[in-house]
């Protein structure tokens, strides 16, 4: 059974007289013990469709349509009320800019305490011991809880707050680019660390990253976004060794390697587009090299091209990619 | 080979930044944070070097230092022959047109509230290198186009807020550019880019360096990136240099232990490709009381008896290749021993 179950799901920023569509008919799950990466350039909505799942949308932003289920309960439907209560315990978000999840001010142990507590029944001394545990399951020193979050390098503050997102036990963990900031070495010590916690408690998570590298070694099914839509979900393999999108094709073909022949990479003219109002048809159809009249007419149905397999392009199969028109 | 002098020389430029504390430490003496510790390499005409290395081991620092922007701690640098440090103003008011920056957020050098031919023009006007305003003009719409900001003159007219982000990195060249320099050094120039817009412009770069006979300095943290713009490689460590030589050489046959625990954890945009990755346990730490001997030894896989309390210099092992490693050959023979036995 899934986890998470996202249907048609329409976010939109409201900037006076415009939307920006920044999320647009978006489906996908995730089952347990999944890990689900979710790809695209920025501002293609993948935060967006994040703070969804989590409610913490801002202001101006709002679910306009869609259902998004956590395992059965539908927290489109929920009342700030029901979303806090849902909140850590059953999904809880390891964001993408480390620097700023803790307050300063406060020791980063109390700060992880705090959320057991209105989480979880049980008492301050519990609450502690349990911290203690957890960051020594995260890699750092259990007696560092009493540090401020200044006293943590970027990569344990990243352990720290991998540490918090677990202190209620979710379902589910968003972690927004969580490796963005941090060289290499670290990166990896940071996802490692994810993909085994991920195993012990059958995590469900969603792996949202530009870094298609990342994705690659770290996700069992990859969606890649663009310009608010889901254009392609399969399996990792599937995804990048058989591309169904051209969209896909092209930004794994701009991705550089150091790993075999060295080749000139590809980028695609132009830029993706404004989202108040997005091209009409297929949103890649200004920037595709094989787009047809059809493709600015009609907006391509988003399905299974084949099991497991969906994507949302007309000529989804029917195009070599080696040859552009 | 063609024969081709040293752009510039860089030798034994150190860089220590004085560690402040409250109270001097018991017997008043300084400490340091020894950011840039000791480097030499030379980049010659039309090459692409690329200077890598994680987060603090001096990349900044080094290419700071090497232009006088901060004072160095020791050594020298040599531009087409002149020492740079005992540069009169006049020369070195040359030295800086000839040798560019281009820095890693354009959003940080580039003014907002001026239009996009004032930006570029700016170091024409500066350096006072043209007449009047109509040669001003030609000159920006020229820059502009090199960098394909097509069509120029509209471009021209707008500000930064007006332009994505890999417009405004393409402002940056073309201000750069214009200046008709040899030497372009820059610092991480696409890593607040997309992909897709950073291959754009790494694309872009290695163009433009055929096309005005440029010689390039990259400073990054992604060797993934590196390989498609570089010809020459260096990896740093907390001050040093560990590793030089031909890019494709390194990344295919790493030597120094650091190299090729750092390549082994780059991750490839292929899910089918079988990774095998060396352990490096701990953080980098800063550069301050290093431990004798090798730098790179609290976290080293290959330790071994030939690590000794000496400092590894950075010795040539071969027609292009350097590394600052004690055990380097005798690994080698140790493996060519395995083989032997393998094919035995
Ligand atoms: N002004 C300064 N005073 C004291 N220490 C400094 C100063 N500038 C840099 N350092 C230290 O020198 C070392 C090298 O810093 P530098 O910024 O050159 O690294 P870098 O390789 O460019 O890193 P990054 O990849 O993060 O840009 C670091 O330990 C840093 O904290
Ligand atoms: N508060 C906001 N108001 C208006 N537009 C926004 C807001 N936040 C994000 N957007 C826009 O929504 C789109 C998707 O943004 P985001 O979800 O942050 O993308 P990603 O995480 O994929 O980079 C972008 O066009 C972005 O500019
Ligand atoms: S629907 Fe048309 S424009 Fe869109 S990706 Fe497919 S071929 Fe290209
Ligand atoms: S000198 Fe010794 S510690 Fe240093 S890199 Fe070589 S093998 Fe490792
Ligand atoms: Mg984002
Ligand atoms: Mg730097």
């Amino acid at each position: 059974m899934s986890v998470l179950r996202i249907e048609d799901l329409c976010t939109h920023y409201f900037l006076g007289e415009d939307q920006v569509q920044a999320v647009d008919n978006v489906t996908f799950d995730i089952a347990e013990s999944e890990i689900f990466g979710l790809a695209g350039e920025s501002g293609c909505g993948k935060t967006t469709a994040a703070y969804s799942i989590m409610r913490i949308l801002p202001e101006n932003g709002a679910i306009v349509n869609g259902r998004i289920f956590l395992d059965d309960e539908d927290v489109v439907v929920k009342t700030e009320e029901e979303m806090r209560q849902l909140r850590w315990r059953k999904v809880s978000i390891v964001f993408q800019y480390a620097m700023n999840a803790f307050n300063p001010v406060l020791r980063i142990g109390n700060q992880i305490v705090e959320v057991m507590l209105e989480k979880q029944s049980i008492d301050k001394e519990e609450a502690t011991k349990k911290a203690k545990e957890l960051f020594d399951e995260v890699g750092l020193e259990p007696e560092r809880i009493r540090d401020y979050p200044h006293e943590f390098s970027g990569g344990m503050r990243q352990r720290a707050i991998i540490a918090q997102a677990l202190a209620a036990e979710p379902r589910l963990i968003i972690a927004d680019e969580p490796v963005t900031a941090l060289d290499v070495i670290v990166q990896n010590k940071i996802l490692g660390l994810l993909k085994s916690l991920q195993k012990k408690y059958q995590l469900a998570v969603l792996l949202i990253t530009h870094d298609l590298s990342v994705v690659a070694e770290n996700s069992d099914r990859v969606g890649i976004m663009y310009a608010g839509n889901l254009v392609e979900v399969g399996t990792t393999v599937n995804v990048f060794k058989e591309s169904l999108h051209p969209y896909t094709y092209k930004l794994i073909g701009a991705f550089p390697s150091v790993k075999g022949p060295k080749r000139r990479l590809e980028f695609i003219p132009g830029t993706p587009p404004d989202l108040i109002r997005p091209p009409s048809g297929c949103r890649f159809h200004p920037r595709c090299p094989w787009a047809q009249d059809i493709c600015n007419l009609e907006v391509p149905e988003y399905r299974e091209y084949e099991k497991n397999h969906w994507v949302a392009c007309h000529f989804a199969g029917e195009i070599n990619f080696e040859v552009e028109p | 080979m063609t024969v081709s002098t040293p752009i510039i020389e860089v030798q034994n430029l150190k860089k220590w930044f004085p560690i402040r504390t409250g109270i001097r430490s018991f017997f008043g003496e300084q400490r340091w944070v020894k950011a840039v510790d000791g480097i030499d390499f030379d980049v010659k005409s039309g090459d692409s070097l690329v200077i890598a290395g994680e987060s603090g081991s001096g990349k900044t620092t080094l290419v700071r230092t090497m232009l006088r922007l901060i004072e160095p701690t020791a050594g020298s640098v040599n531009f087409e022959g002149e020492p740079v440090f005992t540069m009169l103003p006049d020369d070195l008011r040359l030295f800086r047109r000839r040798v560019q920056l281009i820095f890693q957020n354009p959003f940080e050098v580039l003014d907002p509230r001026h239009t996009v031919k004032d930006l570029v023009g700016e170091g024409l006007v500066v350096h006072e290198l043209v007449s009047d305003e109509e040669e001003l003009m030609k000159r920006v719409l020229n820059a502009l186009e090199d960098v394909r900001l097509i069509p120029a003159e509209d471009f021209s007219r707008r500000f930064p807020h007006e332009l994505s982000g890999g417009q405004l990195q393409r402002v940056a060249i073309a201000r750069s550019l214009i200046l008709d320099p040899k030497l372009v050094i820059a610092d991480e120039p696409v890593s607040m880019l997309d992909a897709s817009i950073r291959t754009e412009i790494m694309n872009l770069m290695t163009d433009l360096q055929k096309e005005h006979n440029l010689t390039y300095i990259f400073i990054t943290h992604d060797l993934a990136q590196a390989r498609y713009i570089g010809n020459w490689l260096i990896i740093m460590y907390l001050g040093k240099v560990m590793e030089m030589g031909p890019m494709e050489d390194i990344l295919q046959d790493p030597i120094h232990p650091y190299t090729q625990a750092l390549i082994s954890h780059i991750p490839i945009p292929d899910p089918t490709e079988e990774r095998h990755r060396i352990d490096i346990p701990g953080e980098t730490p800063t550069p301050i009381d290093l431990p004798p001997g090798c730098r790179f030894r609290p976290r080293c896989q290959a330790i071994d008896e030939y690590c000794t309390d000496d400092e590894p210099e950075l010795q040539q092992i071969g027609p292009n290749r350097w590394v600052a490693c004690h055990g380097w050959e005798a690994r080698k023979k140790k493996k060519q021993k395995l083989r032997h036995s393998s094919e035995r």
